[in-house]
């Protein structure tokens, strides 16, 4: 019984080995493809007949699997799993205004040098009065740090400011909260 | 003022879009073109072209800006306005970024400088073959060669070496946001133009200086149209007329902006203008213009 149990494994065995060595022995890597290896273009009669069709109805299935050119709008939804919102503000309660991406997320980011050991966090494309989006920025900061003082600088020609330490998190969801 | 018009617009948002269509917004304008027309007779009781923008594609990144620009004629030296165009504030309200218009000016300069300063090392100079006097016992410095670079009349060691390029590119994005940024500046400054078209009535030069003169456009005028084949009439005009340029839209760039005082857009190149700027700020695959420079990259 045992030995019998053991002949089948080993057929079996033996049946995928050879099924792999074949299909690795017939099918080329395409780094190794050339187009001297290719089939030789044979006279047009050969080949089966095609009608050349323009503007087909089918195509729109084509079209649905090819990447959009440019980034699409977001979907209106309720709320959304990955905790993204949509921009409400409209900058005019504030007197400043921080633009979405073309990606429509929130232009917050973290920019380390030093081998990590010093995190700037950077809030970009801010218009309008960027000195009272810094003064708020200032004040969240310090909450989250217990009170203790925040460095920051402004670049107001470029719309920027930056944040000593990494707060990224917390001003992204403070400039969610805000509508921006 | 403008506080007000961006007021206005936002409650106006997509209302105003239909604002051509209306009957009482064409009667209002035949009206005005009419009584205009009174005074010279040129005019054509033409509806007002009212051009607004489709911001179903690409919405504004701050909803607030709003930019309008007449739409002058061309076809007589007394200005009409033939309509209004209504502009995308991504490109022609954006952040008047100078640090970045000042890169493109520099790399404009820098990428076509070839410097030619040239000097001879200690090799090149004429002589110098034979030891100018023996190693020892003269009481003098030893030197192997009178074209040494400490010689007077010697070679130039480490000097400016012919032909030296300039070259480099400037980063794609950078490129794309000088140009916003130099329309939007052009714009804010007044001095930007939006005309119909190029068709000018006559190929007499003293037509362009006397329509430049009139409408107050700068001592210098480029021109921009979306194709590079300009009407007859303006090429013959401006042939001989160095301060006024022609340029397809594909040429316009950050230095030939600045280096004219007016710049003045046909309606058709403010459209492909802002079609090319937009997508080049939306599109998708925007790494892919990131990188090095390659030569052989088209």
């Amino acid at each position: 019984m045992a030995a019998s149990i053991k002949l089948m494994t080993q057929t079996l065995l033996q049946r995928s080995l050879t099924a792999l060595s074949q299909r690795s022995l017939h099918t080329q890597p395409a780094i190794f493809s050339s187009f001297r290896s290719s089939r030789q273009v044979q006279p047009l009669e050969q080949y089966p007949e095609v009608e050349v069709v323009h503007n087909p109805p089918e195509w729109k299935y084509v079209e649905r699997l090819l990447p959009p050119q440019t980034v699409p709008q977001p979907v209106a939804k309720a709320d959304y799993p990955s905790g993204w919102k949509p921009q409400t503000a409209d900058g005019n309660s504030d007197g400043y205004f921080v633009a979405r991406t073309k990606n429509h997320m929130v232009p917050v980011y973290l920019h380390t040098r030093h081998r990590g050991q010093r995190r700037i966090t950077i809030v970009r494309r801010i218009q309008g009065d960027i000195w009272r989006l810094e003064r708020e920025v200032r004040d969240v900061v310090e909450r989250a740090r217990n009170g203790k003082l925040c460095a920051t600088r402004v670049n107001e020609l470029s719309g920027q400011i930056h944040v000593h330490g990494d707060y990224v998190d917390v001003l992204r969801e403070h400039l969610k909260s805000k509508g921006f | 003022m403008l506080n007000f018009l961006n007021k206005t617009r936002q409650v106006l948002y997509p209302g105003v879009r239909n604002l051509s269509n209306t009957l009482a917004a064409r009667q209002s304008n035949v009206s005005s073109e009419t009584t205009a027309a009174a005074g010279d007779k040129i005019a054509v009781p033409k509806p007002a072209l009212i051009l607004p923008q489709n911001y179903k594609d690409y919405a504004p990144v701050n909803k607030n800006s709003a930019r309008q620009a007449w739409i002058e004629n061309v076809d007589a030296v007394k200005e009409r306005k033939l309509g209004l165009i209504e502009l995308h504030p991504d490109v022609f309200a954006a952040q008047p970024r100078v640090d970045i218009i000042q890169e493109n000016i520099e790399w404009q300069r820098k990428y076509r400088y070839v410097s030619l300063a040239h000097t001879k090392t200690r090799a090149e100079v004429h002589g110098g073959g034979r030891k100018p006097w023996p190693q020892k016992g003269q009481g003098r410095a030893r030197h192997g060669s009178i074209r040494s670079p400490l010689f007077k009349g010697g070679g130039i060691s480490h000097g400016p070496r012919s032909p030296t390029t300039h070259f480099y590119m400037l980063p794609f994005y950078k490129r794309v946001l000088g140009l916003t940024s130099t329309l939007s500046v052009k714009l804010a400054q007044d001095d930007l133009h939006v005309i119909e078209n190029a068709e000018i009535p006559t190929r007499d030069a003293q037509f362009l200086k006397d329509l430049i003169k009139e409408r107050n456009w700068g001592p210098s005028v480029l021109i921009i149209d979306k194709q590079d084949e300009f009407p007859e009439n303006i090429c013959y005009a401006t042939d001989y007329l160095g301060y006024v340029n022609l340029m397809p839209a594909y040429g316009l760039n950050v230095y030939s902006m600045l280096k004219h005082d007016t710049l003045v857009l046909t309606v058709d190149a403010v459209k492909h203008l802002e079609q090319r700027l937009l997508y080049q700020l939306h599109r998708n695959d925007a790494t892919s213009k990131g990188g090095k420079f390659k030569l052989d990259q088209v």
